[in-house]
């Protein structure tokens, strides 16, 4: 099902939700603890309370370790017995809201800030800010926290999250003679040059895969000021601007002017450039983090590759954060137990086991920390994990019909620009004018 | 008929034959390559190194077998509720004229133009209120409601097809209208029969939507829901067992063609007015 016919679920849900919540008789918006006071301190129900948590963990090692941590809250907690319900995340919205409105949505929900926001907005989540320790608030970064607030409620825990890295072949970049880059951030000039440097008869600079590039330039765009939208909610207002024409503006003069990005990966998805990268067809390829473990275990033997360092922006090395994240459903049998669990599994330890299985980056720094001494920084690991510091929240996020904006009007735009039939001006014309047809 | 009609005509069909087969045997392939083969640049159907991983890790990751038998029973289900509900409606949807077919007519029609998103929500609240969320008997009910309308429309064409003359036959000879019904039109319907059940059953067994929706426990998943749960997030395929559990799921729906093709066919060679 694509994300219009989602969205016209959601619409349809709305009203469906209004008759059912007549009829609801769940929790209550008020914990029962004292506020502020941490969740792992709820007191022990004097009734057995059997909670169902939904995870969307797809990994081998990630189903391994939710079953792990699962197993262990079970075991220290007769009394809050909890049962993972495994998802896919294919149609997982549809089905949470079909879920919440028939009023059988399950207590835990695993799924990612951008795409549970909604939840919370039509009242279907547990505010959580009172039972998250301030141990676990002051390890995760504002931005961070930003992205699963609303209404200054904290609506879900966070807890993996990914961002876009340069990958690079070692050997074809020792070759051109370009150096590796040190320091926390690589500037996108100094990219430029490397990517222009690298570029030979025998093989590109950069393959960049930008099949959808909206998610790409809207988290990269921060870097350079891009925040594309104003406002909130019903309230926002796409904003094109300079901040935001940049990248895809350099991407186009790589493509046209540089000659350093093999033009073909501009059409594919990320994961179908990675076998050109294989092959040596050019020497850097912009990726999500989490490639890293998919590229660790299917590179040819001998492949050298190293993961560079943030890519820095005209203004910063932000990116946009979307965490994957944990919610509680606020008709759940018992919020209080729901959110002990929730906190209890974004324990530094539990989430080091999850991301490292899933690859991606830990929202906690404490968290980080375990991964960069377990794994001594090998795979691209330290880079990855500093990047993680960048993350911010971004506008998009928490803008009603975004995903509606960006499957019908800006990834065909975003395209069109990238197949040189448009300039930055008929970009920036059909980005804003497609909001406004869509909120007509 | 020129000589080279006959070797031009297989060609086409070799042809056609061949690009309708071409996906399976990349499918076939893929689920027997690494995980390093399937994302390097080499295009080769044979594997470089036949790697049989994928299939036990299908199996036993993600419960493939289970599902398969909730699909089995699911599918065969729904078959076997549409055809014996919609054999009776169909012959008085054909034969007999009036305010009710029109009806009838109008309330198929009508149904085949609501989208599935609908009405998802309502069917999930009174299922749930019927206990029957989370339950293979719900979803039998729900594709057989669904797959109803259109199957009905399917068969009563295949009706409207037989030559009433011959039941007129057969009554003035004697045979009561159940007589005429079980000998004369039944053996006659039996390749619409045959294709209502082949659509009702590819319909279940490949149905994601609402089984997504109302199936809550994975013990109840469906081969569907489970095949999706090998795309996980942030665009992560695990491609190799994705295609080994494809390939396992193909094969009870290509048994179930094999036999029914048969039928179908000795349906058509039955015949009815001879010269």
């Amino acid at each position: 099902m694509n994300k219009r016919t989602s969205q016209l679920l959601a619409l349809v849900g709305v009203g469906a939700l209004a008759l059912s919540a007549c009829t609801s008789t769940g929790g209550s918006t008020t914990p029962e603890d004292t506020p502020g006071e941490a969740a792992s301190s709820a007191p022990a129900p004097t009734e057995k309370v059997e909670l169902t948590f939904q995870s969307l963990s797809d990994q081998p090692g990630a189903i391994a370790a939710t079953e792990e941590v699962v197993k262990e809250w079970n075991d220290e907690n007769p009394m809050v017995q909890v049962t993972i319900v495994p998802a896919g995340w294919d149609g997982v919205y549809d089905k949470l809201v079909t879920q919440f409105a028939g009023g059988a949505a399950p207590d835990v929900i695993h799924y990612e800030a951008g795409s549970v926001i909604p939840f919370a907005l039509d009242g279907y989540l547990a505010d959580l800010t009172p039972y998250i320790s301030d141990d676990l608030k002051a390890d995760v970064s504002e931005g961070v926290w930003e992205s699963v607030t609303v209404n200054d409620q904290i609506i879900a825990v966070p807890t993996e999250l990914q961002s876009y890295m340069v990958f690079a072949n070692t050997k074809l970049l020792e070759e051109a003679g370009v150096s590796m880059p040190e320091g926390d951030t690589l500037k996108w000039a100094d990219f430029r040059d490397m990517a222009k440097q690298a570029t030979t008869d025998a093989h590109a600079g950069l393959g960049w895969g930008l099949k959808s590039p909206t998610a790409t330039f809207l988290s990269l765009g921060l870097g350079n000021g891009g925040y594309f939208f104003e406002g909130e909610g019903d309230d926002a207002k796409v904003m094109i601007g300079e901040g935001e024409l940049t990248l895809p503006k350099e991407i186009m003069a790589m493509n046209n002017e540089d000659k350093s990005i093999e033009t073909s990966t501009l059409t594919q998805s990320g994961g179908d450039v990675l076998a050109g990268f294989y092959a040596g067809n050019y020497a850097m390829t912009v990726q999500g983090s989490f490639q890293a473990a998919n590229i660790a275990k299917d590179a040819p033997a001998g492949f050298e590759w190293v993961v560079l360092p943030a890519l820095e922006g005209t203004e910063s090395a932000a990116q946009s954060a979307n965490p994957q994240t944990l919610s509680v459903n606020i008709d759940s049998t018992s919020v209080d137990q729901a959110a002990a669990f929730a906190t209890y599994f974004t324990n530094a330890e539990n989430m080091a086991a999850l991301n490292m299985a899933d690859a991606l980056i830990p929202a906690s720094k404490a968290a980080r920390d375990l991964i960069a001494e377990q794994t001594g920084g090998e795979d691209g690991w330290t880079q990855i994990l500093k990047s993680g510091e960048f993350l911010e929240s971004a506008p998009f996020m928490k803008v009603t019909n975004y995903t509606q904006w960006k499957d019908t009007v800006a990834t065909p735009a975003f395209q069109k620009f990238l197949a040189g039939q448009t300039d930055a001006d008929g970009l920036s014309k059909d980005l804003t004018d497609g909001w406004d047809q869509i909120n007509r | 008929m020129g000589r080279f009609t006959k070797p031009g005509q297989y060609l086409l069909l070799f042809a056609y034959l061949i690009f309708l087969g071409f996906p399976l045997l990349w499918l076939a392939s893929a689920a027997f390559k690494s995980s390093a083969e399937l994302n390097s640049l080499r295009v080769n159907l044979i594997p470089v190194e036949w790697h049989f991983a994928n299939f036990p890790e299908a199996l036993a990751k993600q419960g493939l077998i289970r599902s398969g038998m909730n699909s089995a029973i699911v599918s065969l289900s729904t078959t076997i509720l549409v055809i014996v509900v919609s054999i009776p409606a169909a012959y008085a949807l054909a034969r007999f004229k009036g305010r009710l077919r029109t009806l009838g007519v109008g309330w198929i029609l009508t149904s085949q133009v609501f989208p599935v998103i609908l009405i998802i929500i309502p069917l999930f609240i009174i299922l749930k209120n019927l206990n029957l969320v989370d339950s293979l008997l719900g979803l039998i009910l729900v594709y057989t409601t669904y797959t109803m309308p259109f199957a009905l429309w399917m068969l009563q064409g295949f009706v409207a097809a037989i030559p009433k003359d011959l039941e007129e036959a057969g009554a003035i000879d004697g045979a009561s209208r159940f007589k005429v019904l079980k000998e004369i039109v039944f053996p006659l319907l039996m390749p619409g029969i045959v294709a209502t059940a082949m659509f009702a059953f590819v319909s279940a067994w490949n149905e994601f939507f609402f089984a997504l929706v109302l199936i809550q426990t994975p013990d109840n998943y469906t081969l569907p829901i489970t095949l999706k749960m090998f795309v996980g997030g942030e665009g992560k395929v695990a491609l190799g067992p994705l295609a080994a559990g494809a390939v396992m799921a193909a094969i009870p729906s290509l048994v179930f063609f094999a036999i029914m093709q048969r039928k179908l066919t000795s349906g058509l060679l039955a015949g009815a007015v001879k010269g």
